[in-house]
């Protein structure tokens, strides 16, 4: 059985790489997701995850390879946050390293589809056979598939 | 157990000086272009010097100087058990706070903080620890983080100038040379003070007088606690207690009968020790694994594939013919051996990795033993020192700490691009050899 028999996507909503990141955000907060597809021109181009944006407002310094362990000497911060929560809105999608996760399609079987959700913690993007943007696959809408099928 | 002298005739009957010779000039070019792994290309090059013939296995192992590795790998272990305990952010924290946060006295003292740590611990630890700091620092205060992470990066050179364990160069010329921790102590130290000192006067010009952070800001970095950094006391003074002790050994060393590797190798162990004595033996082989993890065994096959081929090129006899040449070319002048020796150390460091310069130059002046006295050959000790470490500061790749700068310069959205950087640099480099040619001068020639 591949991807074909599951029925229902999610709907796709998707932000251009061109989005602020405080649009983002507010679409983010709107819908109650933690992650947003990024399309360009229809094409897959990514997810923006919110952990991302969350991120955008710690120090530089703290963020990424050999950063700072922890930020507890700094005091409670707030002057640095607000510095860089002004920035969200002139930053961009396109500036955050987006997920690179790894695509399914009609024909993906349904054990890969389990098995690369299992792995990456994101849904993962659904592509058509011309490569455009169909929608995203998330762990609910699989396993209450895999449930319905069972129960018959 | 006797082993065969290699033959006088390397592989296909050729001479084995042109066999190593052509090992040497590929292994080198190969790791100037970057593309492959540098470890990985001194390991070939090492094989390849045993497989033609130019040397046997045994001849290889014997060019493998441990007392270097041992002491490179002891060090890396204590570093990176202190470093958990918080307290390099600690003192980067209470100098900026000792200062009230200006901004010019921000740059000297994480200049002086960067300078001091390089002289006790490798250049690029140090990095790691300064520069997310001075990037909070100066997130905090919002102005630019580059004339501060450029003058970490001249101070992480200077600095581990200075003594013995400062800096891999000096680490190798002290074991070949069986130079002590004093001896680097009383011979660079003074030096490296006085070019720290002078290379922030033109720093003051170039930025530091126009470095102007607003009260609010600097209001923000006094309200940081230093205190809240030590994450973990009993580390702390068990690191402490170790390094005061090591630092101890490598001062006595000469006088107690010891060579810096087994002492830096013992203070290892002793806090490794310290650190799961009361664990469970699972807990323990699973701290011990990942503290031996972080040690850099890319640097550590490094060495070892370099001193095999060094060996290799030594034993055909290449090095003794370069020192010669360098002696007829300086007319069997001594000035102006060290000086030839300092400046092209200081030009080809700036480009190259000192370190494989340094060890294919440890032997050639070994090899001027025959022209010149013990004294004089010390003084082209610190020749080489001086000119193969402040010569990093030359351009972006010159040393491992200027990259290890620069990518998180980047990531921080605020560049270090290789040709501003050098129109900057390589001036200041120069000046600050021409200041140890005036200290070789008159304290030496």
């Amino acid at each position: 059985m591949t991807l074909r028999a599951v029925p229902v996507l999610p709907e796709p909503v998707c932000v251009s790489p061109d989005t602020s990141l405080l649009d983002a955000l507010h679409l983010m907060l709107d819908k109650g997701v933690n992650h947003i597809p990024v399309c360009d021109g229809g094409a897959w181009a990514g997810l923006v995850d919110i952990n991302d944006i969350l991120g955008e407002l710690l120090p530089v310094s703290a963020r990424g390879e050999h950063g700072l362990e922890d930020l507890r000497f700094v005091g409670d911060g707030v002057a640095l946050i607000a510095t860089h929560l002004k920035l969200l809105a002139t930053k961009r999608v396109r500036d955050v390293e987006l997920l690179d996760l790894p695509t399914l399609d009609e024909n993906t079987p349904l054990l890969e589809a389990a098995l690369l959700l299992h792995r990456h913690a994101a849904p993962l993007p659904v592509l058509g056979e011309d490569g455009t943007f169909k929608g995203m696959l998330s762990r609910r809408v699989l396993l209450a598939h895999l449930i319905s099928k069972a129960g018959n | 157990m006797a082993h065969p002298a290699a033959a006088a005739e390397a592989i296909f009957g050729l001479s084995p000086l042109v066999v190593s010779l052509a090992i040497f000039v590929l292994t080198y070019a190969v790791i100037v272009t970057e593309k492959i792994n540098r470890s990985v290309v001194a390991l070939l090059g090492a094989g390849l010097m045993i497989f033609a013939g130019v040397l046997n296995q045994a001849e290889a192992f014997h060019g493998i100087d441990l007392n270097t590795i041992s002491l490179l790998t002891g060090m890396m272990v204590i570093v990176a058990i202190t470093q958990k305990s918080g307290v390099f952010q600690y003192v980067a924290v209470k100098a900026a706070k000792v200062v009230k946060a200006d901004p010019w006295g921000l740059l000297v003292m994480l200049s002086v903080v960067t300078a001091l740590f390089s002289a006790l611990l490798d250049n690029v630890t140090t990095v790691l620890l300064i520069a997310p700091v001075t990037l909070l620092i100066t997130d905090a205060l919002r102005i630019s983080p580059y004339p501060y992470l450029f003058s970490v990066i001249f101070a992480s050179n200077i600095g581990g100038t200075a003594t013995l364990i400062g800096d891999p160069p000096n680490i190798m010329i002290g074991s070949a040379a069986k130079l002590t921790f004093n001896d680097f102590l009383f011979n660079l130290t003074p030096v490296v003070a006085l070019i720290m000192a002078l290379t922030l006067i033109p720093v003051y010009f170039i930025w530091g007088r126009k470095l102007h952070a607003s009260p609010e800001d600097r209001a923000l970095v006094m309200g940081f606690n230093e205190r809240e950094s030590i994450t973990d006391a009993r580390l702390l003074k068990q690191a402490l207690f170790v390094i005061a002790l090591v630092i101890a050994g490598f001062v006595l060393a000469h006088s107690i009968g010891q060579e810096p590797g087994t002492i830096a190798m013992f203070g290892a162990a002793l806090l490794l020790l310290l650190r799961v004595y009361d664990k469970q033996a699972e807990d323990q082989s699973h701290a011990i694994h990942h503290t031996f993890g972080e040690v850099e065994w890319i640097t550590i096959f490094f060495f070892v594939g370099l001193f095999v081929v060094v060996a290799g090129i030594e034993k055909a006899g290449a090095l003794e013919l370069l020192a010669h040449e360098i002696v007829n070319w300086t007319g069997g002048d001594f000035t102006v051996t060290a000086y030839v020796i300092l400046w092209v150390s200081a030009v080809l460091s700036s480009v190259v990795d000192n370190i494989p310069f340094v060890a294919t130059m440890i032997p050639v002046i070994q090899s001027m033993g025959s022209v010149f006295t013990p004294q004089q050959i010390d003084t082209l000790w610190w020749a080489l020192s001086l000119g193969a470490c402040l010569g990093g500061n030359g351009t972006l790749v010159g040393a491992s700490a200027n990259l290890v700068v620069a990518g998180m310069a980047e990531r921080a959205g605020q560049p270090i691009r290789f040709l501003p950087f050098m129109l900057m640099a390589f001036p200041l480099m120069l000046a600050s050899i021409a200041v140890s040619s005036v200290y070789l001068w008159l304290r030496y020639l």
